[in-house]
């Protein structure tokens, strides 16, 4: 029950009251002037008040007025003088609740307090509804911050591109994924972008029919499985797109694409074609590689011997040409340019053969301890002619740290020598004659016993174009003389030795070859 | 007397070839055409060197090869092996045949994979047959 607060200079009507109320179930304070009972009222908790009118001091208007002031919630009932209707009004007026007159029937404060007691719990209903209220709009928003923020990042961390727009095709949305796709960021994408510019065709159209009212109505969403995007530098990039239109009630707001990166997987599955292919060529050519030798090396057999037939006999045909130029010179000069013909072409066959077999599983590698600067000597020995007949310094420079290392001596000498090779054409195929050409080879000790060949010439160079593609099958540069695979053999050989080949190269100014390979130790060395 | 060179291949063109290489070496060629009378040619002619091909019909040169170097009498005759097969394969061949019970038989002096190098192939046989 609530604390009522009793003021009334008459100790009699105070005393009577207090009875009568306690008896009510009211926890009663009594005061007997208006300092006094504002005092108590400052203390204790109290709820309602009931106080006479005319007292000594501060009469009951007054203790009203200053109550109000401290709490305007509190119930104040007055007592007024019978007919006293002048003080009941004023009364009311600074907010009391309801006036009783005297003498104070039992009735008439039965009334009163009851009334009292409705309203005060009627304002607390008001108070807590008004609390409840507050905190569930409280909870709401919180509750609609979070679920934005969820949609945010379920947006932005989605692998796929993900971009929305009004229905103007302004974009709103462009996440991670759509700036790896598309190669803009996000503000780039928003402030100068419209789905014309990253949508694919078809779904454009059917969109930018919809959005401007063009149609009605379309399927729920579009799929694409495979189709591409223009990319920021013109890059046409592969995606799978779905993409909707996005309602609000019945009206289109905007609309929906959903891009799939598909340019790994194309990647993969070219990657997957081309090695069907290497094997299907490798496993042909193992099969005949024995009875391609045989030929090869019948042909090689042939040229044998008619150069030795035409040694022996060149002389003769020399001398006579000398003596008698205009007879005999016409078939000659006919049979030496004709037989050079079929020398180059047999050699160029040979290249060719030979480096298919390289590059098929006939050829096994077989490793063994053996010196890098040794193989690297060898080779030089070999292009030696090569170079000089072409103006071309071939230098060989051999670091004496070089340790012994197990490797496929066979493997990396052909390596070595698809190198040297097509260094020395570079210089023979490089337009500016001005240049003193040279051809380095060098080897130097890598890391954990591991050997780096490196060969440098200041040859014609490759652009980017030429260079990018140099490790690819049957690419060649060189025409008719080219077979289009000595890179790649040079490249699987390295691999198979767990190393690798790196390039450099500047169009004009030459190009560096690094072959690394690891050192492997003990005799089950395993590549 | 000149030293006779022994060449056995079953291949017309590689025996006239290799004939050529002999005699430019400075050596007498003798020819067989498959492991079986090459090995009575070499019994009978006791040639200074044997330039052998693998793959042979009768008998190869897998076979004659083991039974050259298993004889005391021709064990000592220097042999080039001429083929078109690896010489890891002729040597994994050679190996699996003495797991198999036989003796364990050394490499031969050279091998050349097809096509071989003429010159090559002049050095080799003019150091080996000396």
């Amino acid at each position: 029950m609530s604390k009522l607060l009793l003021i009334d200079d008459e100790k009699g009507i105070r005393k009577v009251l207090s009875i009568s109320l306690t008896s009510d179930g009211y926890d009663v304070v009594t005061a007997e002037n208006g300092q006094e009972g504002l005092s108590l009222f400052q203390k204790e908790s109290v709820s309602i008040v009931m106080t006479d009118m005319k007292m000594p001091g501060l009469d009951g208007l007054e203790v009203l007025k200053r109550m109000k002031q401290i709490n305007p919630d509190i119930e104040v009932i007055v007592f007024t003088g019978h007919g006293d209707m002048k003080s009941a009004v004023r009364a009311l007026q600074l907010g009391a609740s309801d006036f009783i007159t005297k003498p104070v029937g039992d009735q008439a404060l039965s009334i009163a307090l009851t009334r009292a007691e409705q309203r005060l719990e009627l304002k607390q209903r008001l108070k807590n509804y008004t609390n409840n209220l507050e905190n569930m709009v409280k909870e709401a928003t919180e509750e609609v911050q979070r679920r934005y923020e969820f949609e945010d990042k379920l947006i932005q961390r989605s692998i796929d591109g993900i971009v929305a727009t009004d229905e103007e095709g302004k974009i709103l949305v462009f996440n991670s994924g759509a700036e790896k796709i598309f190669g803009y960021t996000e503000d780039e994408a928003k402030r100068s972008k419209n789905a014309c510019d990253l949508y694919p065709e078809e779904p454009l159209e059917k969109t930018a029919d919809i959005l401007s009212g063009k149609k009605e109505t379309a399927e729920d969403v579009f799929i694409m499985e495979d189709t591409s995007v223009v990319g920021k530098n013109g890059e046409i990039v592969p995606v799978r797109f779905s993409g909707g239109i996005l309602y609000g009630g019945d009206k289109a707001i905007g609309s929906v694409g959903f891009f799939q990166d598909l340019r790994k997987i194309k990647r993969l599955q070219q990657e997957l074609i081309k090695s069907e292919k290497l094997a299907a060529v490798g496993q042909t050519i193992a099969g005949i590689a024995h009875s391609i030798k045989n030929i090869l090396n019948g042909l090689k057999g042939g040229v044998y011997m008619v150069n030795d037939a035409l040694k022996k006999s060149g002389s003769e045909l020399g001398i006579r040409e000398k003596q008698d130029p205009d007879v005999k010179k016409r078939p000659h000069s006919e049979l030496i340019t004709g037989w050079d013909m079929v020398k180059r072409n047999i050699d160029k066959v040979s290249d060719l053969v030979l480096d298919l077999l390289s590059y098929s599983k006939e050829r096994e590698p077989g490793y063994e301890k053996c010196d890098p600067n040794e193989i690297a000597d060898e080779v030089c020995y070999l292009m030696e002619s090569k170079a000089r007949d072409n103006n071309i310094v071939l230098i060989g420079d051999f670091s004496e740290r070089v340790g012994e290392i197990y490797l496929d001596p066979a493997g990396i000498h052909r390596c070595l020598l698809d190198l040297v090779s097509n260094a020395i054409d570079a210089c023979i195929f490089d337009p500016d004659t001005e240049k003193e050409w040279y051809v380095k080879v060098t080897t130097r000790p890598e890391n954990e016993g591991g050997v780096a060949f490196e060969v440098i010439d200041n040859g014609c160079g490759m652009d980017d174009e030429v260079k990018n593609k140099i490790f690819s099958q049957f690419f060649s540069t060189k025409g008719a003389r080219g077979t289009g695979l000595g890179l790649l053999v040079a490249q699987k050989i390295a691999n198979e030795h767990g190393g690798a080949i790196h390039v450099e190269s500047q169009l004009g100014k030459g190009t560096t070859f690094t072959v690394r390979l690891p050192g492997k130790e003990g005799e089950n060395a395993q590549f | 007397m000149e030293k006779k060179v022994l060449i056995i291949d079953d291949d017309v063109d590689v025996r006239t070839f290799a004939s050529s290489v002999v005699e430019n070496s400075g050596y007498k060629p003798d020819i067989a055409k498959d492991g079986e009378e090459g090995l009575n040619k070499v019994r009978k002619e006791k040639p200074a060197l044997i330039i052998l091909d693998v793959l042979m019909p009768k008998e190869s040169g897998i076979k004659m090869y083991r039974e050259l170097k298993t004889d005391n009498q021709l064990n000592d005759i220097p042999v080039i092996v001429l083929s078109g097969i690896a010489k890891r394969t002729f040597l994994r061949s050679q190996r699996a045949l003495a797991e198999f019970g036989g003796q364990t038989v050394p490499e031969p002096e050279a091998y050349f994979e097809k096509p071989v190098e003429p010159e090559e192939l002049e050095a080799m046989i003019k150091k080996l047959a000396s």
